[in-house]
């Protein structure tokens, strides 16, 4: 670069902009949700509370949207009793490849890095909330307060995960201190990580098996396989946000599948009628 | 007139006062080299008589944390060695209370970091490449300053893999 520090620093943030920059990644983690598993438990909700030192807001904070679930189980029902179809659908932090939410923030405290995951770092983050407001999934949760946690359950606390203070945004991270682990004994062993090595908090505690976290560049690994299902589709496709969680569609047993068409479309060609909402 | 003159003297003995305070922080309350409940020398055990770091800090080479020894490793060899010497005696002190020794944390790095040891010792670094030259120090004193910049100088120059990115260390 010639001249200009300037011209220079805004070609260097151009370049993140461009398409296929991000292709070149080392793995490419990426989570497949079978929906035909699902049951709406929320195991999953629970796991990631204890994994990842979620606070428990309380009842009046729940009302306010103050809620800091990182990932929730929307409930779509349609149909009267006794001809009901319910479908769930667990939503976490898509970890888009062209993430909305990476554009707006002034700090660079969300970013893309080299395993195609979308960075959240705290300490960057001086809580402007345009990343939320950017995010058409809903997914990240902002800190309104600096939390507590009573007597005997601050010794429950994920040491492996940051206790979030008040004033910093927050989301799913595909539970990074489980990838940094898995990365770290796939090394001591001299090898290569191998699909099945790391597994999330969600998928972990998931009863049914709806979810499969692995390597997409990979060939082999199981998300690679399941991804190739017709059953495939990834919410707000239409809106290029490429994400890294895969769903598999739910399958009626009257072969049809999807609940009559009313309502918002939810991705994927599915226009679920949408009652009543997760939580 | 004097309001100038008052304000003077204001500055003058305000900067006087931040000086001595400064200068007595520096030196009685400097938390680089605190002071210990046992006044412990590296420079006796690992300078004068050669033991490894990991004799003692036997963590370091597996783990996150290198190991703050227990003491019962104190007293394996205390038991025999030196048991008469004033130091020794709070030692024995602390084994007969069957209460551990409150050391002061010299290297802390904050929560929100994660640093291994283990991955460091695997990598080839010497323990001395942050900890300084431990076996001349008869009290230990930090000499890194654990900063960000510090740990990105090294990554950078080493061109360690990922190791620019905040989720390899931040979490």
């Amino acid at each position: 670069m010639s001249g200009n520090p300037i011209k220079a620093i805004i070609e260097r943030l151009k370049e993140f902009r461009r398409p296929g920059y991000y292709k070149n990644y080392d793995h490419k983690w990426t989570m497949v949700i079978d929906l035909d598993r699902c049951n709406g438990c929320e195991a999953c909700v629970t796991a990631c509370y204890a994994e990842n030192n979620l606070p428990v807001v309380g009842k009046e904070d729940c009302g306010n949207s103050r809620v800091m679930n990182w990932i929730r189980v929307e409930r779509y029902v349609a149909g009267e009793y006794p001809d009901v179809k319910v479908k769930f659908i667990p939503i976490l932090c898509q970890q888009c490849s062209k993430a909305p939410c990476e554009l707006g923030c002034p700090v660079y405290a969300t970013y893309h890095n080299q395993d195609g995951l979308n960075v959240q770092v705290y300490n960057r983050c001086v809580g402007t909330f345009t990343c939320a407001t950017y995010c058409p999934y809903d997914v990240r949760r902002f800190n309104w307060f600096t939390y507590k946690w009573d007597a005997p359950l601050e010794q429950q606390l994920n040491p492996d995960v940051t206790v979030r203070e008040m004033g910093v945004m927050e989301k799913c991270t595909f539970c990074i201190q489980r990838i940094r682990a898995g990365k770290d004994k796939a090394k001591d062993e001299g090898r290569a990580v191998k699909d099945g090595d790391i597994t999330p908090a969600c998928a972990q505690s998931c009863p049914a098996g709806a979810f499969t976290f692995g390597d997409l560049n990979d060939p082999e690994s199981r998300v690679s396989m399941l991804a190739k299902s017709r059953r495939r589709f990834r919410l707000f496709e239409e809106l290029n946000t490429e994400p890294s969680v895969i769903y598999l569609k739910k399958v009626f047993a009257d072969g049809g599948g999807n609940p009559p068409v009313g309502g918002h479309t939810l991705a994927g060609g599915h226009p679920p009628v949408k009652e009543g909402h997760g939580g | 007139m004097k309001y100038l003159i008052t304000l003077i003297t204001l500055a003058v003995t305000g900067a006087v006062c931040f000086g001595i305070g400064y200068a007595i922080n520096i030196t009685y309350f400097n938390d680089k080299t605190p002071t210990q409940p046992i006044n412990f020398s590296h420079k006796i055990h690992a300078g004068d008589n050669q033991i490894p770091c990991m004799y003692c800090h036997i963590y370091a080479d597996r783990s996150r944390v290198s190991g703050v020894p227990n003491v019962a490793r104190c007293m394996g060899c205390h038991k025999v060695i030196k048991t008469d010497a004033p130091e020794i005696v709070k030692l024995t002190a602390y084994w007969d209370k069957k209460e551990p020794i409150p050391w002061v944390k010299v290297y802390n790095v904050p929560d929100y970091v994660h640093f291994t040891h283990k991955r460091h010792i695997k990598a080839g670094l010497e323990c001395k490449m942050c900890h300084g030259d431990v076996a001349s120090m008869s009290k230990i004193t930090k000499v890194s300053s654990l900063e960000m910049g510090w740990c990105l100088n090294c990554h950078t120059k080493r061109d360690v893999k990922d190791g620019r990115d905040c989720w390899t260390c931040h979490k």
